[in-house]
């Protein structure tokens, strides 16, 4: 079933994407833009890789993928919120220096230069569900997912809840809709912004997770190829709430696993790849007209 | 109380701060693999300017920088935070590249004139979009040249692969331009070119425009304050608009040079982030011509250096980048302004 294929692999595609969108779009909420996921992600993935291997155990690859994304989001977060750097700048560079930092470990430890194949790993183990793994469609929706699937989508509704309805939650919007208020009714707004984009590094880091333990079994340094930016992408477009923003997610892994399957029907690849960013500039274009046009304040 | 350094003191410590840190990281690192950060650094310097070919190799690297950093301070002057010079210097690029091998019978000069020409127009074009966007729609520009760097470079892979594809060349690369398209060869053998030539006029050019031109003055009065710029009778929206464009057409000349000086032709890989390393070089050199100028020799030192330090002594390029990417992190760092304050502090205290 070319379908059943298609969906089967759009929802894996989507994984690593959702993760990190989750985790970019609670640091958003929070009121700073992530642009080093793509960062997190491949430390998570590369940290993943080799603790999976060590210890021959899928689940503390994933434990050390959430501490090595935390760890690189560190060093961005507090350049941030204590040392007044600008978001964007600082994001960029992380992406350069964990990716430098990578490649120099890689081939100073491992000898290798781009990717690291380490035997045997553990990979996540993927859950067949015993029905509905033959009726078309649902099957292919459901059944035969890993154990990260799962989890990222057992988060959306969490993440819609955290932040709507816990205490911490709201702290965390209200320091990014007004700082100067949330500091005034005596919030840490550097603490929360910490503790926001350090869980976004987690999160990411488990999206690269996804993909090295998850989908591939292997790590290169091109292995995110972008999805950190996918990911930012995604919750631009979905406006920082969790549902449009998991909308947005599946989207996009449905282009990424339908763009080898449309090489054959003349859209060139280079284009499909494109697509996401493409839809975020249209989807930004569109709020911000509907803002214009939208009831003007009354004089 | 203010404190009492000097503006040329101030600047060159904003400059050095980052470079120092990130020193410190990249010996760090270099010591807990094993290897003595003192002869690294010495041979990196070395390999950076001793000698002619040495330096020559250091001016050609520094030569994208100051195209991709000049760029993005013409929008930051005005208060654009322009990301987006990567895109327009990779279609650039691949502009000048095919009007340098397509366009057979222009001959002489005019090919290599036509070709920058275009290169230029086609970067300029790239912006019009988040330009229109920012200064009519109010659509924040950060993420809109963010995205259209990926849409520029999978267009460009596009192009390449297929409609621009050298005939027989399995990489994906367009055929090599026409000889009389090439930029001049300043020291032959070495790879530096009249790009750097045209890179110090624009840069010429940018400080008599920032300093004597009207429109110079309107950019910096609409990034300094543009409620004010507004009152006084400047169209906010134009100059920002105008800001936009001119970044993308000089990072469409970067990349056209780049594409007639060194490469010869268009090919997948272009451009290793020039654009996101000349945002390093605005950020450090504070938006000025001499400023951009210092930043890009540092950073382009450290390429050319880090490429041979690779070949021969086993240290893997990607220090370079770890540098490079501690001093984006730190380059905007007010650590200067933090000093000073607390420094203020402790002298109003009794």
């Amino acid at each position: 079933m070319m379908l059943d294929n298609v969906l089967h692999a759009a929802i894996l595609a989507t994984t690593p994407i959702l993760l990190a969108a989750l985790g970019g779009l609670i640091n958003r909420q929070a009121g700073i833009v992530n642009i080093g996921l793509e960062a997190m992600m491949l430390s998570g993935a590369l940290a993943a890789l080799i603790a999976a291997h060590v210890s021959g155990s899928w689940a503390v690859g994933l434990l050390a993928a959430a501490v090595a994304g935390l760890v690189s989001a560190a060093p961005l977060s507090i350049l941030v919120t204590r040392f007044g750097a600008n978001e964007i700048v600082a994001g960029l560079g992380l992406n350069v220096l964990i990716a430098g930092l990578i490649g120099y470990l890689l081939s100073d430890f491992y000898g290798v230069s781009g990717t690291l194949r380490l035997m045997p790993v553990p990979t996540l183990p993927r859950i067949d569900l015993p029905f509905i793994a033959g009726v078309p469609v649902l099957g292919a929706i459901l059944s035969g997912k890993d154990v990260l699937t799962w989890a990222a989508w057992i988060l959306v509704p969490l993440t819609a809840l955290l932040l709507t309805r816990t205490r911490i939650g709201l702290r965390l919007r209200a320091c990014g809709s007004s700082p100067a208020t949330a500091n005034s009714v005596g919030l840490s707004v550097p603490n929360l912004r910490d503790g926001a984009t350090l869980a976004a590094g987690a999160l990411a880091g488990l999206g690269g997770a996804a993909l090295s333990l998850g989908l591939v079994g292997l790590f290169s340094e091109g292995l995110t190829g972008g999805r950190g930016f996918i990911a930012l992408a995604a919750f631009y477009f979905g406006r920082n709430r969790p549902w449009p923003t998991a909308f947005a997610c599946i989207l996009f892994g449905f282009f990424d696993a339908a763009q080898i399957r449309l090489q054959g029907g003349g859209l060139p690849p280079e284009l499909v790849q494109v697509l996401p960013y493409a839809v975020v500039i249209l989807a930004l274009t569109l709020a911000s007209w509907r803002r214009r046009r939208g009831p003007s304040p009354e004089p | 109380m203010s404190g009492a350094l000097p503006r040329a003191l101030e600047d060159g410590l904003r400059l050095a701060m980052p470079f120092v840190a990130a020193l410190l990281v990249g010996a760090i690192l270099l010591a807990i693999t094993g290897r003595d950060p003192f002869s690294t650094y010495a041979e990196l310097f070395n390999e950076a300017l001793g000698g002619q070919s040495r330096i020559a190799a250091t001016l050609t690297a520094a030569t994208p920088l100051i195209f991709t950093g000049l760029a993005t301070a013409i929008a930051f002057r005005a208060g654009v935070f322009n990301v987006g010079v990567e895109g327009s210097f990779y279609l650039g690029g691949l502009a000048a590249a095919w009007v340098g091998f397509a366009w057979i019978g222009l001959g002489g000069t005019l090919q290599m004139l036509a070709a920058l020409g275009f290169g230029a127009f086609v970067g300029g074009l790239w912006m019009l979009l988040p330009g229109w966007l920012r200064a009519r729609m109010e659509v924040d520009e950060v993420v809109t040249t963010l995205m259209l760097n990926f849409i520029a470079i999978g267009i460009a892979l596009w192009l390449v692969n297929g409609p621009l594809l050298a005939a027989g060349s399995a990489n994906s690369a367009t055929p090599m331009v026409l000889p009389e398209a090439r930029l001049l060869r300043l020291i032959p053998p070495s790879t530096l070119n009249a790009g750097f030539l045209i890179g110090l006029a624009a840069l010429v050019a940018y400080g008599v425009w920032l300093r004597l031109r009207v429109g110079g003055f309107e950019n910096r009065l609409v990034g300094l304050n543009p409620r004010f710029a507004r009152s006084v009778g400047i169209s906010v929206a134009s100059v920002i608009l105008l800001a936009i464009v001119l970044s993308g057409v000089i990072g469409g000349l970067g990349g056209a040079t780049h594409a007639l000086g060194v490469v010869g032709r268009f090919s997948e890989g272009f451009s290793p982030g020039y654009g996101f390393t000349g945002i390093a070089v605005a950020l450090l050199g504070r938006n000025r011509p001499v400023g951009i100028l210092i930043g890009a020799l540092i950073f382009g030192a450290l390429t050319s250096a880090g490429t041979t330090v690779q070949l021969f002594a086993d240290i893997p390029l990607d220090l370079v980048q770890v540098l490079e990417g501690t001093v984006m992190m730190l380059a905007v760092v007010e650590a200067v302004r933090w000093a000073r304050r607390r420094r203020a502090v402790r002298a109003v205290a009794p």
